[in-house]
């Protein structure tokens, strides 16, 4: 081990410690040849003797700690050359030790210095300090333009205008900044680099006629490349310094802000495995194994496409407890697929250390494609074969999950001090960071590689799929298969029967595609099942009643987490779940033929989603309808579904006041059913057609055209 | 692999679980390293694995600490399948986190599907006297409650506990009656296949 150190840096033999006011420096001893060899490859071969004649020593002194003004100092040599290394490393991390304006300052008051002489140098090499002052000003400008953007004001670009005005007038510097100030005043009102990604993706779809993609059959590699796709935009915009575990894992700061750019990737990773749990789970027009087998394949190619980062968020989807523990489902997938997957799993093994993802991104990390292979991985080897044959026109670039980073980088922090016992900044710390802080930047270099087109359907779909909280998937996931019985875990997940129809929820995941995945849903008839897969029977007499239970308060937004505890809550607990259950939706209810209904399953537990337009003399532009969903549980009343939807609609006042009725399209015309005051709803609706009601006040008359059918009998 | 010179000890793997924040890392790293040194490396292979006797007996401890991946939600039940003990840790500056605990502790349960499973739980940062804002009896009822031992560690120097709390979780695994372990061992050989997975 040891050996192949020695072998490895023979050049860099540590000295010692250099100290002088206000700076700690390690010195190194560096051979490095002082006259270019003749015979290079004899040089080598000849080894230890002859490389005697052709190497020198040399000093080295790196900055190992200092104070600040020190630290600033040290962007330039002695000798006044721009120390370009040392520039890098402190740009990416000295945020962790002071603020942007701080450091700006103090590099323009030691231009003044320089300028007035008070440094007592030689005057060629203050002039030259003051060159490398400026080189390091554009450095700075060039690759971290984020720090420069301080809207409204953006003081920092004043003050260094103000600066070159006064000094340097004309100069490359000075025109470059005023650029920048205006650049960023023009576009103050456009954009925010915060909400990079919520921003994306808000878009109305209402337009399209396009169908969405009908999960399991789907193009996988075009599933895989289209993930890719975004995964990419959002690697390429992280900011790496928002890594540091300073500013990532301390979680009073306001993260959301500190490190959006990190967030962001975190939130769409979480977002790709949710999407393959409730997938797996809500699906029932397929088997479940196909649905597992489709993510599958798309995992496949994802490992081919290098991204590391898709491809862990849907083994961990598959991995998570409400979809691994499906035994019956995958012991329907048929063995090749079960070896994949657990060939692709393998990659984010945590034994020894991450050892193989951190070995495969090594690898490949800049590679134009994928090569490495597992000696076991006999699916895989197959599959990087296959691409290897026509390599000669693949370029793709690498997407590294992110995770590994960000706790090697919290590591970093825990175990290094920030400062010395004196004080001074621990720059040997920064000098760490920097190492993993840059691989993240190669990497985005990288990305580029990739020349992938966006499919807006695709991103359709995505939005559209329903996702479900830990609580709604296990429960769910415990109904398609029961865990033995007896196990005292058990008990904690019999509900009685009105608390579980409160948590079959639907939660939808970004504002404005809720028509899609209601389309989807009632378009396929699939519905959040209950009971659907083989012989699964829910015993409704369980003795027990379940805990309540209470999502997380964790401040953390993306964590989801279920847990059962004391009876206390309840009331809100259920009140939460109804609002999970029904959504706002901007849409056209009529343009799509939709089937028939949404009956869940057998049994009193049953319940609809219903769609409800409040009708007042305004509502129809385009045929764009604004409507609620909300759930109708089979013991409901019309007072009580009027109530429910004037809740969602945002309605106050006496529900009395308010008639509900089904929209019954007819041969072309359309036809309502006004649902009698004492009905239940439940059993009243007519399932033949879709479920979508209409909320009027009682004194306003139903519009021309509609034919008031005659009121049900119950 | 020139670990383990011994390869017949028993290896426990350790998972530190908890919030954001709480100082999991520093309980992890002051584990591993006696002394904060300035030549540390994360990503190295054998960076968390060490060899610990306890009570007399020598085992390998491998220990899993994904301090920064907390907001991958996602991922983290399939950390927990693979722990064969896990520290519950909270600080006890932060009520959020110590009310997150009942959390871990049922998502443990729940991936094991078992109604006990080897946990302790680690009230962290005892050393911040004047910030504190759960008490030792808040942290002691809710061990009670989950049925688990109580610990109160600080990773600041002086430590306090650390060492403790990692022998302690491997007296609960061992102290584990022999059926359960020997359930947990059953399992984790099987994979989806119904075979041991070999690497």
């Amino acid at each position: 081990m040891n050996l192949d150190v020695d072998n490895l840096q023979p050049i860099w033999k540590l000295w010692g410690e250099e100290r002088i006011d206000g700076a700690i420096y390690t010195v190194y001893l560096k051979k490095v040849r002082y006259h270019r060899p003749t015979q290079s490859v004899q040089s080598e071969d000849n080894g230890e003797r002859i490389s005697h004649l052709e190497w020198e020593t040399v000093r080295v002194r790196l900055l190992k700690a200092g104070t600040l003004e020190r630290l600033v100092e040290a962007l330039a040599t002695d000798e006044g050359e721009l120390e370009s290394t040392y520039v890098n490393i402190f740009l990416a991390t000295y945020r962790t030790f002071a603020s942007p304006h701080e450091v700006l300052t103090l590099l323009l008051d030691r231009y003044d210095q320089l300028a007035n002489n008070e440094l007592d140098l030689p005057p060629q090499v203050a002039e030259q300090h003051r060159k490398t002052l400026c080189g390091a000003l554009h450095v700075w400008l060039e690759s971290y333009p984020e720090d420069w953007s301080q809207p409204p004001l953006h003081p920092m670009l004043r003050q260094l205008l103000l600066f070159t005005q006064q000094h340097l007038p004309n100069s490359e510097l000075h025109i470059k900044v005023q650029h920048r100030l205006q650049s960023l005043q023009s576009h103050s009102k456009s954009c925010d680099v915060y909400s990079l990604y919520n921003g994306s993706s808000l878009c109305l779809h209402t337009t399209s006629t396009q169908p969405p993609y009908m999960f399991p059959d789907i193009p996988h590699l075009h599933f895989a490349e289209q993930l890719t796709k975004i995964d990419m935009e959002l690697f390429k915009k992280v900011v790496v310094h928002q890594c540091l575990g300073g500013v990532w894992s301390r979680r009073e700061k306001k993260r959301a802000e500190e490190a959006a750019t990190v967030l962001a990737t975190v939130t769409q990773f979480n977002a790709v495995s949710l999407r393959v749990i409730s997938t797996v789970l809500l699906h029932t027009s397929s088997p479940r194994s196909a649905i597992i087998a489709a993510w599958i394949d798309i995992a496949q190619e994802l490992r081919v496409l290098k991204n590391f980062s898709s491809l862990k968020a849907i083994i961990s989807g598959l991995q998570s407890n409400p979809v691994y523990r499906l035994h019956k489902t995958w012991s329907l997938l048929p063995k090749d697929k079960v070896e994949l997957f657990e060939e692709l799993a393998r990659i984010f093994s945590e034994e020894n250390n991450q050892w193989a993802q951190r070995e495969l991104l090594m690898r490949e990390g800049t590679a134009r494609f994928a090569v490495t292979v597992g000696q076991n991985d006999k699916h895989l080897q197959k599959i990087i074969q296959r691409q290897l044959n026509n390599s000669g026109t693949i370029s793709y670039g690498t997407i590294p999950y992110l995770g590994t980073f960000l706790t090697d980088l919290t590591m970093i922090d825990a175990a290094i001090p920030d400062n010395l016992p004196n004080g001074y900044i621990n720059f040997d710390k920064r000098r760490k960071e920097f190492e993993v802080l840059a691989q993240i930047k190669l990497l985005q270099g990288a990305a580029n590689a990739y020349t992938i087109i966006e499919d807006p359907s695709f991103e359709r779909w995505f939005d559209s799929v329903l996702t479900l909280d830990d609580k709604e998937a296990y429960q769910l996931s415990c109904q398609i298969e029961p865990p033995p019985a007896n196990t005292p875990v058990n008990l904690k997940i019999r509900y009685n029967h009105l608390e579980r129809v409160f948590n079959y929820i639907i939660r939808i995941p970004r504002v404005f595609n809720k028509l899609q995945w209601l389309k989807q849903v009632i378009l396929t008839n699939r519905p959040p099942p209950l009971i659907q897969e083989g012989s699964i029977k829910w015993n409704h007499h369980y003795g027990h009643r379940k805990n309540d239970s209470v999502a997380s308060t964790s401040s953390s937004s993306s964590s989801q987490f279920y847990c059962d505890i004391d009876h206390a809550s309840t009331s809100i607990d259920t009140k939460d779940s109804v609002s999970q259950t029904s959504s706002s939706s901007n849409g056209s209810i009529d343009t799509t033929p939709m089937s028939p209904s949404l009956n869940v399953s057998q049994g009193p537990t049953d319940f609809y989603i219903i769609k409800v337009t409040y009708q007042t003399d305004n509502v129809e532009t385009d045929g764009i309808v604004l409507y609620k969903s909300i759930m109708l549980s089979n013991n409901e009343r019309t007072p009580q579904v009027i109530r429910n939807a004037m809740m969602k609609l945002g309605l106050e006042g006496n529900p009395e006041a308010y008639t509900i009725a089904q929209i019954l399209p007819n041969k072309g015309k359309v036809t309502e059913m006004v649902l009698p005051p004492t009905a239940n709803v439940y059993y009243a609706v007519n399932t033949d057609f879709n479920l979508n009601f209409i909320l009027r006040p009682k004194d306003q008359p139903s519009p021309s055209g509609h034919k008031k059918s005659k009121p049900l009998c119950t | 692999m020139s670990r383990a010179p011994n390869d017949d000890l028993p290896t426990y793997k350790l998972v530190v679980v908890g919030d954001g924040g709480v100082g999991k890392s520093a309980i992890t790293i002051q584990f591993f390293q006696k002394l904060f040194v300035t030549d540390y490396d994360p990503t190295i292979e054998d960076s968390y694995i060490q060899h610990a006797e306890v009570d007399g007996q020598w085992c390998i401890l491998d220990v899993l600490d994904t301090a920064g991946q907390e907001e991958f939600s996602a991922m983290r039940e399939q950390y927990m399948r693979k722990g064969d003990g896990f520290l519950l840790v909270y600080s006890v500056t932060d009520k959020q986190s110590y009310e997150n605990i009942i959390n871990f502790h049922t998502q443990i349960l729940r991936v094991k599907d078992r109604d006990v499973y080897p946990m302790l739980l680690v009230a962290n940062k005892v050393d911040l006297v004047h910030l504190r804002k759960v008490t030792e009896e808040m942290g002691r009822d809710l061990a009670q409650k989950l049925g688990i031992p109580y610990i109160e560690t600080s990773a600041k120097d002086p430590p306090l506990n650390v060492d403790a709390a990692f022998q302690e979780v491997v007296r609960i695994i061992r102290n584990q009656p022999p059926a359960e372990l020997e359930k947990s061992r059953r399992k984790k050989k099987k994979g989806l296949l119904g075979k041991c997975a070999i690497i």
